[in-house]
């Protein structure tokens, strides 16, 4: 049986070449380039496994900016078949963003919504939860293994302290784990190709909340010594007197 | 003001009742083994719910009781099924949701709360007026309440889904937060087997070994409940030692607390000692044998 299966794709700053000023703490993130979050990726590629083994199609749908369709476009080249990027996303607004991603699931007739679980660079991991409860879907989350069967889905959750398996029938959301698969690196052919494929752009009139203000974003103060020993020999008698130290 | 809190995992709960037992009046709800023990730190009711654990059920349960009994804030632990709870709650009671809070204080009819932001890069410092925190392990030490709570049992609404099977991970009874020295290893101990290497400085020190994600979660060398980092145990030794560990953000998340940083990676450009008080730049299977030698002496 093909599932019909919605990825919510994030797209975020590369923080991985994020610098923060090292007299000020100040993140730089004018210029950086974008890229899609990384929990987003894995569930691109859990809907593309699916897709492969199953059949279906799969819409992609991102809250951005005129500048998320070249994260669109980097799921294209993943697999994703259909893409709509909503334009009007002005930072990290879990509510907003759960009312306007769930204003637009609901007119694609789906069997599964995937998502990630918590967003790399956010981490806030409270859209799985507001949009199940929105759509009124049941919801399964931290994913790290799903089976799909006679339009039900077995998802193994990853908790803290155990795994559970748990199933519920479709449509279901489910959320995934960084641990859930490898995301694929696409090949040259399907980046070209992906360039060309026609990405729906759309708007919302959903508001944001305005009771949150942001009263500092740094990095925190790094108060370490930083007496580093290139070479060992000098550095282990150091070390040794610093270990019996902590040690007392 | 008032304070329902819940939280999956036991420890967590008597952390975050220690932690707003000293703001407000607190009330719990538990779906642990442990609901007379949270009851010695919590002066309210201890709302127990027996073999029901799924988010869409606890969210449900806390709904009923707020709707009953009004709370000011609604404290969730910050886990896999607590985010979902904090989530759906959200939705449900229309009421905005602070996320991986760090820090907690009452300003006016607002809350300032603090929380990691860009991967760990960065700390927000937030003003708003959330009412539903989800809230990181580590906040704070337990601390009895002057009189125990009373417990009550409840049951809530059957889920939506259904349970195949539960399964315990491979969880020792390592308690990474108390420990006075971490000896880390990351990727750069290679193999499994290599583990075996360090445990002499660990012994040596007395310390407990931990491991970055890749060596608990992905390659399953250590067991999961010894993952230091954003994603996981949040510690604050007396020091910590990193091994082969090249010091991602989302690791460094969760070693900042430590008071004295130890770092050895063989490559002197490694991010790990932008964060180390002592660094040396060598291989981990050269050095580590002459540390046990010399603190033996
Ligand atoms: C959402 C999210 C959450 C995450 N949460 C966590 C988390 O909680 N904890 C965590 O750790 N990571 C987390 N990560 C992953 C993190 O980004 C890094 O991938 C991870 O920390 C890297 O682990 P590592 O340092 O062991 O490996 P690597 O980055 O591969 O580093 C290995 C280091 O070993 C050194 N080395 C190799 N051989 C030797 C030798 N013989 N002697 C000395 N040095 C040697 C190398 O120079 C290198 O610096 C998270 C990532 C994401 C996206
Ligand atoms: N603006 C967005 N547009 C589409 N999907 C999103 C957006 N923000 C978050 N998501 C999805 O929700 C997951 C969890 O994000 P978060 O709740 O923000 O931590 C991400 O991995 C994405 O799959």
């Amino acid at each position: 049986m093909p599932f019909n299966i919605i990825v919510l794709i994030k797209q975020i700053v590369d923080i991985d070449l994020l610098k923060t000023d090292p007299s000020t703490g100040s993140p730089q993130v004018n210029n950086l380039p974008m890229r899609l979050e990384n929990l987003s990726k894995n569930a691109i590629e859990e809907a593309v496994r699916i897709r492969e083994k199953h059949g279906g199609k799969i819409y992609g749908i991102c809250f951005g900016t005129e500048k998320s369709t070249s994260a669109m476009k980097e799921a294209y080249a993943m697999g994703v078949d259909e893409g709509f990027v909503i334009t009007g996303y002005q930072g990290n607004d879990p509510s907003r963003t759960a009312k306007v991603l769930a204003e637009k699931i609901r007119t694609i007739p789906h069997d599964i919504i995937l998502m990630g679980n918590q967003s790399a660079e956010s981490y806030t991991g409270i859209l799985p939860g507001r949009i199940s409860r929105i759509l009124g879907e049941p919801l399964l989350s931290n994913g790290v293994k799903i089976e799909l069967q006679d339009g039900k889905a077995k998802v193994t959750m990853a908790m803290e302290s155990e795994n559970v398996t748990a199933e519920a029938p479709c449509p279901v959301i489910i959320s995934v784990t960084q641990e859930i698969n490898e995301p694929r690196l696409p090949p040259v052919m399907q980046i070209l190709q992906a360039g060309k494929k026609k990405i729906n752009v759309e708007s919302t009139t959903v508001q944001g909340r305005t009771d949150l203000k942001v009263l500092s974003n740094l990095a925190p103060k790094s108060e370490r010594k930083k007496i580093i020993f290139e070479d060992p020999e000098k550095g282990i008698p150091e070390i040794v007197k610093a270990i019996k130290e902590a040690m007392k | 003001m008032k304070a329902l809190v819940f939280s999956d995992m036991d420890d967590h709960t008597i952390q975050l009742l220690s932690y707003f037992s000293g703001m407000m009046d607190t009330d719990c709800v538990t779906s642990g083994h442990k609901a007379a023990q949270i009851a010695e730190f919590c002066a309210g009711t201890v709302y127990s719910l027996k073999n029901q654990f799924f988010p869409d059920t606890i969210s449900s349960v806390i709904a009923d009781l707020h709707k009953k009994n009004a709370y000011d804030y609604l404290v969730i632990g910050s886990t896999a099924v607590g985010r979902d709870v904090a989530g759906i709650l959200g939705e449900e009671l229309g009421i905005d949701v602070a996320s991986e809070i760090t820090e907690f204080r009452i300003d006016g009819d607002s809350c300032v709360t603090k929380r990691f932001f860009y991967g760990g890069k960065t700390v927000i410092e937030e003003s708003s007026k959330s009412r539903i925190l989800t809230v990181m392990p580590g906040i704070s030490e337990p601390k009895k309440s002057t009189k125990p709570g009373n417990v009550v049992e409840i049951t809530g609404p059957d889920s939506r889904i259904s349970l195949v099977n539960r399964e315990n991970k491979s969880a020792g009874a390592v308690d990474l937060e108390k420990a006075g020295i971490i000896v880390s290893v990351g990727r750069g101990i290679g193999n499994k087997e290599n583990i075996e290497k360090i445990r002499p400085l660990a012994e040596a020190v007395r310390g407990e070994i931990a491991g970055s994600r890749p060596i608990c979660l992905d390659y399953h060398w250590l067991s999961e409940d010894r993952q230091v980092g954003l994603s996981g145990k949040k510690v604050k030794p007396k020091m910590y030692i990193a091994l082969g560990i090249s010091g991602q953000i989302q690791h460094i998340a969760g070693m900042r607390g430590s008071k004295v940083v130890v770092a050895i990676n063989k490559d002197k450009s490694a991010p790990i000692f932008e964060e180390a008080d002592y660094g040396i730049v060598g291989d981990i299977f050269q050095v580590v044998p002459k540390i046990v030698d010399l603190l033996k002496q």
